[in-house]
């Protein structure tokens, strides 16, 4: 068999093991793995407590912004209501768009990553388990600040996808529009955080022996929604950034009168936007495929098939964006490959509908309320599908678009691609956390009340939509047409609340959080979440050999829980979790992974303090605050990357793993690769945003500074880049002394600085004022970037100073030293492109 | 890389081309000239997705293919056949729009 790291795949054969393992083993995992208890739970970073609670708080906000809709169903019941004012139903309309799209759909679909993924793939944990913390307590802190600001009056009211001019200074004036720019904002951060967690989990910590063509479903959908958030999150990030400095300091970005164009927020935002979509789309279509299976007792109609749709979906959606601005004016060629990309996106998603009808057909399917959930929400997707393939063309949107019918298609895609199936996994998933499954018969009254709910409430909102009803409207005049279609659709939104209601009830009776001692696999399902597990997760990882190893090996989870695979132990006493290669998943080495810390928890409390305290313009504590973050992340690290006595460890069969490794094969390196690939995205839509900008006003633009500045501070960054790269030669050698590597990244950062003051000298020297023009603004929107680059690069540079002067830097070879190497080299090639883009471009060319 | 790179190559092509066209319709005046550069940018990607499945189809066939590298290969293929659909419909809006 051909080995993709050297491994030789004949050692799997050695298991399982039928040696008895030594007594105590179990106990001492256990020992290691134990959850804080008291208070100290609140420091717990385990998948099993953090998954759960993200779980439960993205819940709660499905459940917060649904009785927001519920209070605008009831002010539209009748023509002329009084429930809510204007302009408090402004703001309800923006929560609950907000909330249900970045605070509900986005982080529970995470959340059920967190929860599932380490036990489906064979893991303990997910690689960066304090990562996974701090992502669901800043999401935790942000989100409930900025729910809270409705009941202050200072919620946001310009809709969720909060266009300029309605929301800049002078049209919302005040700090609501703020809070949305900065809470969404950091908001993004825990979402990108999750992602990096994600992509680095599925692709290097699965069980030995699941190759790609073997990976649940489920983790091929969140392999591609995370690459997805990774790609199309940054565009809205600097969006909310350029909108909230034109805010702040009257930067003009989105200002026609002074060269900038509100049209690049809809770009940037759409860029975003309509990705969004099937960002929420995926990871329910693939917990879909997981169940559609295991309740049909059959495999999967169609794997390579929806495998190959998922990752269509994630490219396709990426070309879609501009059919949310067709009656923008854009040029007419423009919207015509809009329009037609926009259509050939459902080839994906109906690949996908066949293949789970297919598979419906091909089994025997029980049907209990998770696979009434999933029947239910496939006839509601495709509904939503077939209306959007509507919309996708041009003239029909013309007719449709702001209105009510617009209204109804996204819920049918969201309910019915997203809702739907997260209730089917509800009940399917719940006896993997809960002493007791919840009750089928309370389920099929859940889905009844919220199935028909939901078509009574959005099938006449369609009639509503196109008799001609105005989205975002809080009245309408007695006589109208939509009087009797508005009242079944309100009607309709109350069945889907006493729907929930009834599920939230049922699961106060029923759901009894358990990490040992769970309900077990109630649907019999296949894959290696209904192994037996701990909180350590499995308590040996198996060699997997099929896609439903527990269908194909009936003795798989007896063997697994007697110890008979490999790590059926701690190997160095510490937690730990196999890294595997990307393709074939080899064992390469053992993560040695982080105990329970508070400091994820005060870094993500003092970042989101540091985020609303700016919103309310109390910049000396959100400054204060920001320092306590930068500490707590600091401190957090300080306990990371520090290699055991012990270099290689038995993980059973005789299998001996290194128990530290270093380079471009390691987990830390993937996930800095993926932080770059972020920044780059910023960086690539800055470019976007020049480009369209002097596209749109070129009037407005300027001549340069001279050119010959462009020797200084291309020298700088190249001397950086080559200091840095220096410094890495250096730590290898065993020759060179304990200070002379970590002296060349201080160097390199200081080159950095340098270079930069150059670059930023030579623009104010010009008369770089960003008041003036949108050309200023957006050369100081490069600036601000690559200031907070080498900020950063700095302080790496310095903690990897303190790490030596405290004898934590590993020779030859060290990742903290890596790393910071990777991120110098990164920052000098960006900031040179930005400098030369700006001095030649327009008109140096 | 390159395998991933072989896998999504199709994809990657249909990518390219929407970015292209898109590319030509943002910033060249007249639809005459936007349709031109669209059909002739449509030849190479349709050339690059022919050769995708071509190749995938050889290395499926090769005697040394494991498991794994035929399921990739399969991927490959697939990927290069809808990019063929999807390029030739984004070619259409340039053709009869």
């Amino acid at each position: 068999m051909t080995s993709e790291t050297g491994f030789d795949p004949a050692l799997y054969d050695r298991f399982p093991i039928r040696k008895a393992r030594p007594k105590g083993e179990l106990g001492e995992l256990e020992r290691i793995w134990a959850a804080p208890t008291g208070w100290a739970r609140l420091t717990v970073i385990n998948n099993n407590y953090i998954g759960l609670w993200y779980v439960g708080t993205a819940f709660l906000f499905f459940i917060l912004a649904g009785i927001l809709a519920l209070v605008m169903r009831t002010q539209l019941a009748l023509p002329l209501n009084g429930v809510l004012p204007q302009e408090t139903y402004n703001q309800f309309f923006t929560m609950h768009g907000t909330i249900m799209m970045f605070l509900f759909a986005v982080p529970i679909m995470e959340a059920i990553g967190v929860l599932l993924l380490p036990q489906m793939l064979g893991a303990r944990d997910l690689p960066f388990p304090r990562l996974s913390a701090y992502a669901f307590w800043a999401y935790f802190a942000g989100g409930l600040s900025f729910f809270a600001s409705l009941f202050f009056g200072l919620a946001p009211s310009g809709g969720w996808f909060m266009y300029p001019p309605l929301t800049n200074m002078t049209y919302s004036p005040g700090i609501n529009a703020d809070f949305w720019l900065l809470g969404i904002g950091f908001i993004e951060i825990s979402a990108i955080a999750g992602a990096i967690e994600i992509i680095v989990g599925v692709m290097r910590t699965r069980a030995p022996g699941m190759t790609l063509d073997k990976i649940p479903i489920f983790a091929w959908a969140m392999l591609v929604f995370a690459v997805m958030i990774i790609i199309a999150f940054p565009a809205v990030i600097l969006a909310t950034l350029l909108l909230e400095l034109e805010r702040a300091l009257n930067w003009p970005f989105f200002d026609a009168t002074r060269g900038g164009d509100p049209m690049l927020w809809q770009h940037l935002f759409w860029f975003f936007g309509h990705p969004e979509v099937y960002i929420i789309f995926l990871p329910a279509a693939g917990l879909v495929s997981m169940m559609v299976g295991a309740l049909s007792r059959t495999t999967l109609v169609g794997y390579r098939l929806v495998v190959l749709a998922m990752l269509a979906t994630g490219f396709i959606s990426f070309g879609v964006w501009a059919h949310h601005m067709f009656t923008t004016g854009m040029p007419t060629m423009s919207i015509a490959f809009f329009s037609a990309a926009s259509m050939a996106v459902s080839i994906p998603a109906g690949i996908q509908v066949f293949a789970w009808i297919a598979t419906l057909a091909s089994g025997r399917p029980r049907y209990n309320t998770p696979t009434l959930f999933l029947i239910g929400g496939l006839v509601t997707f495709v509904i939503g599908g077939l209306s959007g393939v509507m919309v996708a063309m041009v003239p029909f949107d013309w007719q449709v678009h702001d209105t009510h019918f617009i209204v109804a298609h996204l819920h049918y895609v969201l309910i019915g691609g997203s809702v739907f199936p997260l209730f089917a996994a509800f009940y399917f998933w719940a006896p993997m956390s809960s002493r007791h499954a919840l009750s089928e018969r309370v389920g099929k009254w859940v889905f009844w009340l919220m199935f028909i709910g939901m078509q009574v409430t959005f099938l006449p909102m369609h009639l509503t939509g196109l008799m001609g009803m105005p989205r975002r409207v809080y009245t309408y005049l007695p006589g109208s047409d939509w009087v009797v279609t508005n009242f079944i659709s309100t009607i309709g939104a109350y069945m889907i609340g006493a729907g929930v209601l009834l599920f939230v009830v049922e699961l106060f009776r029923s759901f009894r959080f358990s990490v040992d001692d769970s309900a077990g696999n109630v649907y019999e399902g296949g894959t290696l979440e209904w192994a037996p597990a701990g909180i350590y997760s499995v308590r040996s990882i198996p060699v997997v050999n099929s896609r439903q190893p527990l269908w194909d090996n009936p003795d798989l989870g007896k063997d697994i829980k007697a110890g008979r695979y490999l790590l059926p132990m701690s190997a160095t006493g510490n937690r730990e979790t196999i890294i595997s290669s990307p393709l074939r998943a080899e064992p390469q080495y053992l993560e040695i992974m982080p105990l329970p810390s508070a400091w994820p928890l005060t870094a993500a409390l003092s970042t989101a303090g540091a985020f609303l305290l700016l919103t309310v313009q109390a910049y000396g504590v959100a400054i204060a605050s920001g320092v306590v973050a930068v500490i707590s992340l600091l401190r957090w690290l300080w306990e990371t990357d520090r290699p055991v006595a012990l270099k290689l460890a038995d993980v059973g069969g005789g299998i001996k793993l290194p128990t530290y490794a270093t380079g471009p094969s390691t987990h830390g390196w993937w996930a800095m690769v993926t932080v770059l690939i972020v920044i780059g995205m910023v960086f690539l839509m800055t470019i976007f945003s020049y480009v369209f900008v002097y596209g749109i006003h070129p009037q407005y633009w300027s001549a340069p500074p001279d050119r010959l500045w462009l020797i200084p501070i291309l020298g700088g960054y190249a001397a950086a880049a080559g200091l840095a790269l220096l410094g890495r030669h250096l730590l290898a050698r065993e020759k060179s002394t304990k200070w002379s590597p970590p002296t060349q990244i201080l160097l390199a950062a200081a080159a950095l600085g340098g270079a930069f003051t150059a670059d930023f000298g030579s623009w104010r020297l010009h008369g770089l004022d960003p008041e003036l023009s949108a050309q200023g603004a957006l050369v100081m929107a490069f600036l601000v970037e690559q200031a907070q680059l080498v900020a950063v690069s700095v302080l790496m540079a310095l903690y990897l100073a303190a790490r030596t002067s405290s004898g934590l830097l590993s020779r030859p070879r060290n990742n903290s030293f890596d790393l910071t190497v990777l991120f110098i080299v990164y920052t000098a090639a960006q900031a040179s492109l930005s400098s030369l883009l700006t001095r030649l471009f327009p008109g140096g060319l | 890389m390159r395998r991933w790179t072989f896998v999504l190559g199709g994809l990657l092509v249909w990518a390219a081309h929407f970015f292209l066209l898109y590319g030509f319709a943002s910033l060249f005046p007249g639809e005459r000239l936007v349709r031109t550069l669209s059909l002739a940018a449509t030849i190479p990607a349709l050339a690059a997705d022919a050769a995708l499945l071509w190749f995938g189809a050889a290395r499926r066939r090769r005697a040394d293919c494991n498991k794994l590298e035929r399921w990739l290969a399969g991927l490959a293929i697939l990927g290069a056949a809808i990019s063929i659909v999807a390029v030739m419909w984004q070619a259409l809006a340039a053709a009869i729009g």
